[in-house]
């Protein structure tokens, strides 16, 4: 019968013989694909490259990794108070906290207003983008740079940490926050434009309820990372806090030993934070 | 009977090229239900909002209640006449994290003072007649609930009700049923012929549906490449006019159009 004729290659794939010789391959190979190919191949080549011709200058790579790992065990196995008591640790580390507190909070205020002008679809277009861009020029340099940079002014301490640390929070929450708030659907604000309602009210009423998950969230995450960089301070810029006694441990008494106790109770508290915040999260969810 | 909206010789032109809509003259009557229809990209939705100023006619005049609205410079003064204009759309743009009832007194923030309204403080007043155009769309059990929780029907009432709160004498409806189902979109039209013949809003209302258009409206105007080319009642749309809108025939269209009026007669 007619209805039996098979369909020639002619029909099934363009004239193109359809996958007639050797194997079926499951990827075309793109302009992309070898791209990241090459990458890792020269990755890979450099990494061998690197090892192979590195200067160790009389450091024996083994015996220098046994003593590593023998420092590793004074820390974490043998952790003991020297210097001071459990007691002050903690207060230290409320300083600490609290360096991070101030200058999430005042990022989170500034950047709030900033995130809101540097939103598209509540600012206008170039104010938006000279905003957006200011504000990646400062992030793109790393927090503690900032304060140092800052210390030439303000002198090493805790004034410097303040303004540097707050300056990057600022910078990076802006951009987190307008990101947020440009979420919400543009129909909407129209929406309300077309009641009559004016841009404070647009704000409060529709662009914040919609967003305060996410503003939460970020400046949460960024507490953390100032919790981070605030006990670093302590020991790079003299801020003071838990991250000042680490440093006179390991730079002038060498005691690991309250090294590791100090180790510890960072990661309790990094620990806490993390709790915390998944909680908040859950919470606003809700 | 009065005429509430008059469009004289309105042309709206995007960049340098882009014409969506040029030379428009139509006039609205108080108390009307007026569907526009038109392929998409015709400048239906351009249409509508040039009305409420939410897109910027380039040239003619806007005559609403006796005003120009292209004539209102002053914020303060486009905010008062922004109240009198309710809108509808097809995407229902609410406020998807509030309750309905947030959503619904967001109709009232037009009356208020910056402060007052970005406080959300509302009087009992206020309140009381929300609740009583919630509880007339048939919407009592929803009042707390979040609107993300909605079907798009309920959305869809939401959105009606956030536009009657505002006590509007037009209704702006820009294709409110492009993404309901058939029961859904009945329910929805049905209210909004309730709206036009018992409170005695006016109603503009774009869309897609032929036999929506025929059977709801009052008059029909046909809009296609930015131009008017049908203003007049729905009986006398012949399939010239429906060539001359949407570029091909009726039977290729694959329409079935009803006698006009059977199904709003129904109701």
């Amino acid at each position: 019968m007619a209805m039996t004729k098979t369909a020639g290659p002619v029909l099934t794939n363009g004239g193109v013989p359809p996958f007639q010789e050797g194997r079926i391959k499951i990827r075309v190979l793109s302009k992309a694909n070898i791209a990241i190919r090459l990458t890792m191949l020269i990755l890979a080549v450099l990494t061998i490259v690197g090892f192979a011709t590195f200067n160790y200058q009389g450091v024996h790579l083994l015996k220098g990794l046994m003593s590593t790992l023998a420092n590793f065990k004074t820390i974490f196995f043998q952790p003991q108070f020297a210097h001071f008591t459990l007691l002050e640790a903690i207060y230290q580390l409320f300083i600490t906290l609290s360096l991070g507190v101030l200058t999430t909070l005042i990022g989170a205020i500034i950047a709030l207003f900033l995130g809101m002008l540097a939103a598209e679809n509540l600012s206008n277009k170039t104010v938006s983008n000279s905003i957006k861009g200011f504000v990646a020029v400062i992030r793109a340099v790393p927090t503690v740079l900032w304060v140092l940079i800052f210390a030439v002014s303000a002198g090493l301490g805790s004034v410097a940490a303040v303004i540097g640390m707050s300056f990057h929070s600022i910078s990076y929450l802006t951009k987190a926050y307008s990101e947020s708030f440009e979420e919400l659907n543009q129909g909407t604000i129209e929406a309300l434009e077309g009641c009559g309602a004016s841009w404070w009210q647009i704000v409060c009423q529709a662009v914040l309820p919609s967003s305060l998950t996410s503003l939460i969230s970020w400046t949460f995450i960024r507490f953390e990372i100032n919790f981070g960089v605030s006990v670093a301070m302590g020991a790079a810029a003299g801020a003071g806090g838990i991250g000042y006694d680490m440093f006179m441990d390991s730079a002038f008494y060498y005691n690991l030993h309250e090294m590791g106790v100090i180790t510890y109770l960072i990661l309790i508290v990094a620990m806490l934070l993390e709790f915390m915040s998944i909680k908040i999260k859950n919470k606003v969810r809700a | 009977m009065t005429t509430l909206l008059q469009f004289k010789n309105v042309s709206k032109q995007y960049g340098n090229s882009t014409v969506a809509l040029s030379d428009v003259n139509f006039s609205v009557n108080e108390g009307e239900l007026v569907s526009i229809i038109g392929p998409s990209g015709a400048g239906k939705s351009t249409l509508l909002r040039c009305i409420n100023r939410l897109i910027d006619a380039t040239s003619g005049e806007i005559i609403f209640d006796g005003a120009d609205m292209l004539k209102i410079n002053k914020k303060h003064d486009l905010r008062a006449l922004r109240t009198k204009i309710g809108m509808i759309f097809q995407n229902y743009n609410l406020v998807e994290r509030l309750s309905v009832f947030e959503n619904v007194l967001h109709g009232r923030l037009g009356y208020k003072s910056a402060l007052v309204g970005a406080l959300g403080l509302y009087n009992e007043n206020e309140k009381k007649q929300a609740i009583k155009i919630i509880q007339s769309l048939g919407l009592n059990e929803q009042v707390y609930k979040r609107c993300d929780q909605l079907s798009g029907g309920q959305k869809q009432r939401v959105g009606i009700a956030r536009a009657l709160v505002q006590e509007p004498r037009v209704l702006l409806a820009d294709e409110p049923i492009a993404s309901l189902d058939p029961n859904s979109s009945k329910v929805i039209m049905d209210h909004l012929k309730n709206i036009c013949t018992t409170l005695g809003i006016t109603v503009l209302v774009n869309l897609h549906q032929l036999d929506v258009a025929l059977n709801y409206s009052d008059r029909i105007i046909g809009i296609s490449g930015g131009r008017v080319v049908y203003d007049g009642l729905p009986a006398n749309l012949t399939d010239e006019d429906i060539r001359r809108i949407y570029g091909s025939d009726p039977e290729a269209l694959n329409l079935i159009i009803q006698k006009p009026k059977e199904v709003a007669q129904k109701i």
